[in-house]
């Protein structure tokens, strides 16, 4: 057992890019927890999505033995976090089983809004922050600059911070030995009764649901009888052990220390993250506060492509949210896509990657409808509703007024591309509230802005019309009165549930007008003439026409050779399968993401 | 019914648009080649000696590019070793840029009773354009020599710079050289072929063009008298050619030759499209078939419900459940539902119609499981 006060728990929080995850690779390397022979480049990312995207989603702990120069030995906690303003949750979550924190700034680029989000994320939970300048070595390199704006923008001394280059490998040893000096051991009782925060789960095949805690009081052994504060549910403990980074058993996890727990643990429904593990024979009384709860402000509906995988998909969901507490969902139905979820994500990012793990873990094929926000609606009879799916809208005269979620939108950018960035806030409908120089070379602008218009591609265009240099970061503000219609779309008369969408009253016939062309485009010719149609309440807006189809007629059957002619048919009707029935319409499933395209410069 | 198709796999030059098993260059094997097709013939004689053919059906490639005698053989060997009805159907595909009246008394003489002569346009600038090795007056003197003689003309629409109005002027060229039955085929650019560029690079009508023309052509041949049996079929009255019907009718046919596929016994089988290959099996005593499918009792149905959506027969309902032990209206209910607006449903038939034949894909892939 190794004594608490020779024990760190920390994370690092830094910007996409500015080199989290080498440095924890580098950290590894140092204290020997992994030879560089046998390194993978970013060993903390293990999902395949996370290696291509070179960004970090799930957190991964880690631990490390370091014997500082004092020639004590002390054991390291790392628990790797994400770095993308979506992954907040994610960030609160280790944020809650440590006491400090590392922070990475490029020396290069300096500051960056996400960066700031997670530093005062990590102050409220009363973390120490350790600053790093981090990349050193690269010729922009502005070392001094970057200390600088850590004192001016987040107030925080950096004159001791490490310089450090984690490609490089210089300056580890400066963090490693800074870590000891920096950060306070965890306080905790080892005689109290067991209390542990789940921070992480995942579902392994052959032990059951995985827990990922932080031991803040007692002791945990195999063999030990735990509860949860919120399931009666009570479980042997098989196995308990820690991170190295692959799982290593341990005889006990003791106040202080991060592991795991196995514990046959069947469902993924009985367990939390969040929730506090307890010795069933001698229940603590109180649970652990926990952490920060972030709210979904992205919905989308996900259905299967095929129909009747709805059960497949149903799986999928559950053992996804386990391990992503941060995703919500409820079951949904559509008249057009039939069966499926209704699920709310933190941004847009985190839908993007869940659509991706769910295709790419489990193989199944899905359907998503455009992302929406969540409405408040106040009816006429006094009634306040949520509204995130644009089906589940009161029909107008039912309507007093509605609401739309605020965004303050922090953005950071060379001066060179203000007048770009004033434009696309306007054209999102933004309101300016102000413009701050930082230094010569870096202004940030504060705006208030719809959260319905940073949805669908606000990120890509400021990236796109800055040329990579701004950055952006948002924190909901409330909620505004804002004049909101509902666009139906109309295929061949009928509407389509999932085609509808909330917009502002200004742009409706913009909107209306781009998506019947684009879906006159995206569906193809059939044996009658299609009018597709967009409709605000019962009035046409906009029309277009896919004209019916005048020849598919795969003329001869030469010399008798039918098996062609029919093999031809067999995979048409084939891609037939993969389109879902409108009415009478046929359309295939890529027209669901057609309405993405609507805002498209 | 059954059929007997060879496939003569040679021609002068090739067709820009053609997909064919047809090798230009390898001509002077013609010999050896007919020798091996009489071969072949010997060898299934046995297997289908209970079988009557009504129809011979003699294709390309060109057959009229190898010496007629060589095709008088063939017919000889066909009725050598199988059993033509008294009044078969004997046909033979022959390019205008062929023929001389010598050819045309040898067929005659030999027992051929219908022609089917490729024109496929009559504006020689086109003809030029594809690759024809013909002008337009060379069909109008081949059409004289088989004047009288039951022949039938090929039309194709949907060529590079072909207007409605060179549809029509076709269509009435081949009805007034004489012409009974009119083929009317769109091009079909394959992977593979010189038009297929044509294609990429969006030099040939679109679908909506073509549609136009075919229409045109359709409502032309009408007013010459010619009935529609079939999407792309049309003729005088009686002179439907009974070696297509039969394969409408997912009849039985065997094939001989390179690439030729046959149908017996519910099996599909097909030669190989290697004209080596095809030596090396026959020369050393074995069938040169590549490929063999058993067609189950779904891909009856659906073939046979494929084939007669083609013709303007339809699907004759009491035909139906006799071959199939089911109703084909209780059976696919929804579908005749769905498609009511493009269908002819009667007590005694289902057929496609008219206007919606050149869209059938999209109708008969619904009744496809």
């Amino acid at each position: 057992m190794i004594k608490s006060s020779n024990i760190r728990n920390f994370c690092i929080i830094a910007h996409i890019d500015h080199g989290k995850s080498t440095l924890a690779d580098r950290l590894m390397e140092k204290t020997g927890q992994v030879s560089s022979r046998d390194m993978e480049n970013q060993l903390l990312d293990s999902m395949d999505i996370e290696r291509e995207r070179g960004i970090t989603i799930k957190l991964t702990p880690v631990r490390m033995f370091y014997t500082a120069k004092d020639g004590q030995e002390y054991v390291f906690n790392l628990i790797d976090t994400p770095g993308h303003v979506d992954f907040t949750y994610e960030v609160s979550r280790s944020l809650a089983a440590c006491e400090g924190a590392i922070l990475i700034v490029d020396a290069s680029q300096g500051v960056e809004a996400q960066t700031l989000a997670n530093v005062y994320l990590a102050l409220e939970n009363n973390l120490e922050i350790l600053p790093v300048i981090n990349k050193i070595d690269l010729p922009s390199a502005r070392p001094d600059e970057a200390k600088k704006e850590i004192e001016d923008v987040i107030g925080l001394d950096a004159s001791n911070a490490p310089l450090v280059s984690a490609k490089e490998g210089i300056g580890i040893e400066d963090v490693l030995e800074s870590v000891v000096h920096s950060f306070p051991p965890p306080q905790g009782d080892l005689n109290a009764p067991l209390k542990a925060l789940i921070f992480d789960s995942y579902y392994d095949n052959y032990k059951g649901v995985m827990l990922f805690v932080r031991v803040k009081d007692g002791k945990i052994c195999a063999g030990d009888r735990i509860k949860t504060f919120r399931s009666d549910k009570i479980y042997d403990v098989v196995e308990v052990g820690v991170f190295s980074p692959n799982l290593v058993p341990k005889d006990g996890l003791y106040a202080g220390e991060v592991g795991y727990i196995a514990a046959s643990i069947k469902s993924i429904l009985d367990v939390a993250v969040g929730d506090t593990v307890i010795n069933a024979e001698a229940p603590a009384a109180e649970p652990l506060p926990g952490y920060k709860k972030v709210q979904s402000v992205v919905f989308c509906g996900i259905y299967p492509l095929d129909g009747s995988r709805f059960n497949d998909l149903k799986e999928a969901i559950l053992k996804l949210q386990l391990n992503d507490a941060s995703l919500i969902f409820e079951p949904d139905n559509s008249v057009a896509l039939g069966f499926g979820f209704r699920c709310g994500f933190l941004g847009l990012l985190h839908m993007e990657i869940i659509q991706e793990r769910i295709e790419r873990e489990f193989g199944l094929e899905i359907i998503t409808t455009a992302p929406s926000v969540s409405y408040k609606v106040v009816k006429t009879d006094g009634e306040v509703i949520f509204v995130d799916n644009p089906s589940h809208l009161p029909q107008p005269s039912d309507i007093e007024h509605m609401e739309e979620p605020i965004v303050h939108a922090d953005i950071y950018s060379p001066p060179d591309y203000l007048g770009q960035i004033m434009d696309l806030c306007r054209e999102k409908r933004g309101t300016f509230l102000q413009m701050t120089y930082l230094d010569k070379s870096r202004v940030q602008l504060e705006y208030d802005l719809p959260l319905n218009e940073i949805i669908f591609d606000f990120f890509d265009s400021i990236k796109s019309r800055t040329r990579g240099y701004a950055s952006f970061d948002y924190e909901l503000k409330g909620y505004e009165r804002s004049k909101l219609v509902k666009l139906d779309i109309l295929l061949n008369g009928e509407p389509c549930d999932a085609l509808s969408m909330i917009v502002h009253e200004d742009s409706a016939y913009t909107r209306g007008r781009v998506l019947c062309e684009n879906l006159k485009e995206a569906i193809p010719r059939q044996l009658f003439e299609v009018p597709v149609q967009a409709a605000i309440g019962g009035k046409i807006i906009a029309r277009e026409t896919v004209k019916a189809v005048r020849k598919d007629v795969l003329a001869k059957c030469y010399g008798g050779d039918i098996t062609r002619k029919k093999k031809l048919l067999e995979k048409q009707k084939e891609g037939k399968k993969r389109m879902r029935s409108i009415g009478s319409v046929e359309v295939p499933s890529e027209v669901f993401m057609q309405i993405l395209k609507t805002n498209k410069d | 019914m059954a059929g007997i198709y060879v496939h003569i796999p040679f021609c002068k030059s090739k067709c820009r648009y053609c997909d064919f098993a047809s090798f230009p260059d390898k001509i002077c094997f013609a010999e050896s080649y007919m020798a091996c097709v009489y071969r072949e013939m010997s060898m299934r004689s046995a297997e289908l000696k209970n079988y009557t053919f009504d129809t011979l059906y003699i294709g390309g490639g060109t057959p009229s590019v190898v010496d007629e005698n060589y095709i008088a053989m063939l017919v000889a060997a066909a009725k050598k070793n199988f059993k033509l009805s008294e009044n078969a159907e004997i046909t033979i595909e022959i390019n205008p840029g062929t023929v001389s009246a010598g050819k045309i008394e040898t067929y005659k003489k030999c027992g051929i009773n219908r022609f089917s002569v490729g024109l496929q346009t009559a504006i020689d600038s086109q003809l030029q354009d594809i690759g024809r090795i013909h002008s337009l007056n060379d069909f109008l003197l081949c059409a004289k020599l088989l004047k009288g003689e039951n022949f039938s003309v090929d039309v194709m629409t949907g060529l590079k710079d072909q207007t409605v109005a060179d549809v029509e002027r076709t269509s009435e060229v081949a009805a007034s050289a004489g012409g009974s039955h009119i083929s009317m085929y769109a091009l079909t650019p394959e992977d593979g072929t010189p038009v297929y560029t044509d294609y990429l690079n969006g030099e040939l009508p679109d679908g909506d063009e073509v549609a136009a023309m075919y229409a045109a052509g359709v409502k032309k041949l009408g007013s010459l008298g010619f009935d529609r049996y079939e999407v792309s079929n049309f003729c005088k009255k009686g002179r439907e050619s009974r070696h297509n019907q039969n394969y409408w009718q997912r009849g039985e046919y065997i094939g001989f030759g390179v690439s030729a596929s046959s149908h017996i016994n519910n099996i599909r089988f097909t030669n190989t499209f290697d004209l080596d290959e095809y030596f090396k099996c026959i020369l050393s005593g074995h069938l040169a078939v590549i490929n063999r499918e058993e067609v189950d009792e779904q891909g009856r149905e659906e073939e046979y419900i494929m084939l007669r959506l083609r013709t303007s027969d339809g699907i004759d309902l009491d035909k139906f459940k006799s071959l199939f032990g089911v109703g084909f209206e209780e059976k696919y209910k929804p579908q005749l539902k769905k498609l009511a607006d493009s269908l002819i449903i009667t007590d005694k038939t289902v057929k496609i119609k008219d206007e919606y034949l050149f869209v059938q894909n999209s109708i008969i892939v619904e009744f496809f499981s």
